[in-house]
């Protein structure tokens, strides 16, 4: 209850720290908050020139919907878990001198993420139309598996900023495990292009909760179909359990960054 | 929960220790190698069985000497540091400055950063309307108010800063050590409204090396000694035997010490290559700070030593003294002074030199200024 009623209290610094999270981050650059369309623009025109000539992927009708549909939303991930786990330490300063809620850190990264990943869902629609592959009503349904992401983000996000200020090799770990889940995750593939992979790897695949939730956005967006429902559930709960966790973590955890940093 | 719906900060049986780690494990591989020798990791304490209830409206001093405990206290009150053991509780809005203008952002201009300071003090965009108007006239900064804070002066940075925090109205204001900057004008300003305060329903926790800000703000004053509460009461009484245990303290020190003093000395007047007129009386001044209490001055014009040298009180070289390295400055008269009639030296350049022995007629520092008579 004390976060909420501290989430309230501090709601102007939450703010303008997602404010600061979104404007400082491309401040000074000449194209400005266009970075933020432009860089997962880029990325999956590398995949998509790329990756048919590699891979099967070449099968697939409109590839590069197939891929613009999942790289934006792991962008998030990724953008979310590099600048969330060192969001404590990189406030080293300020958390030194003034109180506030630490707390307040981690979620402004994560929402100011959670906006900028709305804002390039544009590229998203723009590319479904111009395409043909169109939207369906399906589409309204993509803030619900963003909020399920959110959610996923967040737990995660608390663990590790709060390790981080004791171990800083919790950032380097960290890093790596999401670059190897980029390969674990079905996005320049999907579940059934790896049905011939031994059973180990298509098994660790469907474990990852991220799966889910790529398959999610592509269920909703590419194929325009329902997402599957008691997957999603199981993920939401997940993500919830994982957020209260990490939560009482990261308020464990809390009462030594001042000394630790 | 708190006792005493009065108090404002209510402390019992507060315990608080620091890790001393001589190689801080900062990596896994340093922490992974460091688990077998954990019993190196010392634990020293800083603050032993501390129970203190601070009531509502009262301004409150903490006192001691560096490494005392007291910044530390200040600093579990403001909840960025926790107890090992024991329970500290804060009723009310809470605002401290540990350090003037923390959080701020250097391409902000000082509008914006007003907003975001008083963000972190937990007020809303609503109350910093109704206070932006009151902040920005206090800090007197007019139109570079809109200019970013990096082109800021200190003094024009730390006006800003103490307005903000000074108008956010909270109910307790802890303070550490910050009033000794910005110019003569401001400060008066500040120690105003500090009085206002003090003499309103807000609470003040202040912990000053500057013994006069004590006496002139406070009304109750607490001594912290090694960690523990030594005294608490009226600020007068506290700082007596405050004093006195230092110089007991001191004594014991220099005792240890034998003859390694160790000193500095200045000279204000005359300035290097300077021109005096004739037929004028030289007035030379400046200031000595050493580790020994009765350290003697010699000053010489040419190698003719001068005599009657006066010693003086200088607070500014002893706040400056105290604010820097703590404690109290250890000669309690570090100014000295001497008029020269220098109607009997002819035209031209002439040395002046000044030199601190300590008691036993050791040389502990020199300065030598070459002048013209004209």
């Amino acid at each position: 209850m004390t976060l909420f009623k501290n989430l309230y209290t501090y709601r102007e610094l939450l703010k303008t720290n997602i404010k600061k999270e979104i404007r400082g981050k491309y401040k000074g650059s000449f194209l400005g908050v266009l970075w933020s369309f432009i860089n997962p623009l880029l990325t999956t025109l590398v995949y998509a020139i790329v990756f048919p000539y590699l891979l099967r992927g070449g099968d697939i009708d409109n590839y590069l919907i197939y891929l613009i549909v999942t790289i934006i939303p792991w962008n998030f991930f990724t953008v979310v878990i590099s600048q969330g786990g060192s969001c404590v330490r990189n406030e080293a300063g300020i958390i030194k001198k003034v109180y506030f809620p630490r707390e307040i850190l981690p979620i402004s990264v994560v929402i100011s993420g959670l906006i900028n990943f709305l804002i390039s869902c544009v590229i998203i629609v723009a590319f479904l139309i111009g395409s043909g592959v169109g939207l369906s009503m399906y589409f309204l349904l993509l803030p619900i598996v963003a909020i399920v992401q959110t959610l996923f983000s967040l737990g995660l996000v608390f663990i590790i900023s709060s390790i981080n200020v004791y171990i800083k090799d919790i950032e380097y770990i960290v890093n790596f495990i999401v670059q190897m889940l980029f390969y674990g995750t079905p996005i320049l593939y999907g579940l059934d292009t790896i049905k011939g992979a031994p059973v180990w790897i298509v098994s660790l695949v469907q474990l990852n909760p991220l799966t889910t939730i790529m398959n999610s956005y592509r269920d909703i967006l590419y194929y325009k179909r329902m997402f599957n429902i008691p997957a999603l559930s199981i993920i939401l709960i997940i993500s919830v359990i994982l957020l209260i966790v990490g939560y009482f973590i990261f308020k464990k955890l809390e009462k030594g960054f001042v000394e630790e940093l | 929960m708190m006792q005493n719906i009065e108090n404002a900060i209510e402390i019992r049986n507060l315990y608080k220790n620091f890790k001393v780690v001589y190689d801080k494990p900062q990596t896994l591989k340093e922490r992974l190698i460091s688990i077998g020798n954990r019993n190196k990791i010392e634990r020293r304490e800083i603050l032993k069985d501390i129970t203190l209830d601070i009531k509502k409206g009262e301004t409150v001093a903490l006192i001691g000497t560096n490494g005392s405990g007291k910044s530390t206290l200040l600093k579990l009150m403001t909840k960025i540091l926790y107890p090992n053991k024991g329970t500290l509780e804060t009723n009310g809005k809470l605002t401290s400055l540990l350090e003037l203008g923390a959080g701020f952002h250097q391409d902000f201009t000082g509008r914006e950063n007003i907003y975001f300071n008083a963000s972190i003090f937990g007020l809303t965009r609503a109350e910093i309307d109704e206070r932006i108007d009151d902040i920005i006239e206090f800090s007197e900064l007019g139109d570079f108010i809109d200019n970013p804070v990096r082109t800021y002066s200190s003094g024009m940075y730390m006006r800003l800063a103490f307005s903000v925090a000074i108008n956010v109205d909270a109910e307790i204001l802890l303070i550490d050590e910050i009033l000794g900057v910005g110019d003569q004008h401001f400060q008066e300003k500040c120690y105003k409204r500090l009085e206002e305060l003090r003499d309103s329903d807000k609470t003040v926790v202040i912990v000053s090396h500057s013994l006069e800000v004590v006496k002139k703000l406070c009304n109750r004053a607490i001594w912290i000694y090694k960690g523990k509460i030594k005294m608490d009461g009226e600020p007068q009484d506290v700082i007596d035997s405050y004093l006195d245990q230092i110089t007991t303290d001191y004594s014991i020190d220099t005792i240890d010490k034998n003859d390694n003093y160790e000193g500095y000395i200045n000279v204000d007047s005359p300035v290097s290559f300077s021109r005096i007129s004739r037929n004028s009386i030289l007035d030379a001044f400046g200031w000595e700070l050493s580790e020994c209490f009765d350290s003697q001055i010699r000053i010489f014009i040419d190698g003719k030593e001068i005599h009657d040298i006066v010693r003086a009180r200088r607070m500014d070289v002893i706040n400056y003294y105290e604010n820097q390295f703590g404690g109290l400055a250890r000669n309690p008269q570090p100014g000295w002074g001497v008029k020269i009639d220098i109607s009997d030296l002819r035209e031209g350049a002439h040395e002046f030199c000044a030199i601190v022995f300590d008691n036993k007629g050791k040389e502990l520092s020199r300065k030598e200024i070459t002048f013209y008579v004209e």
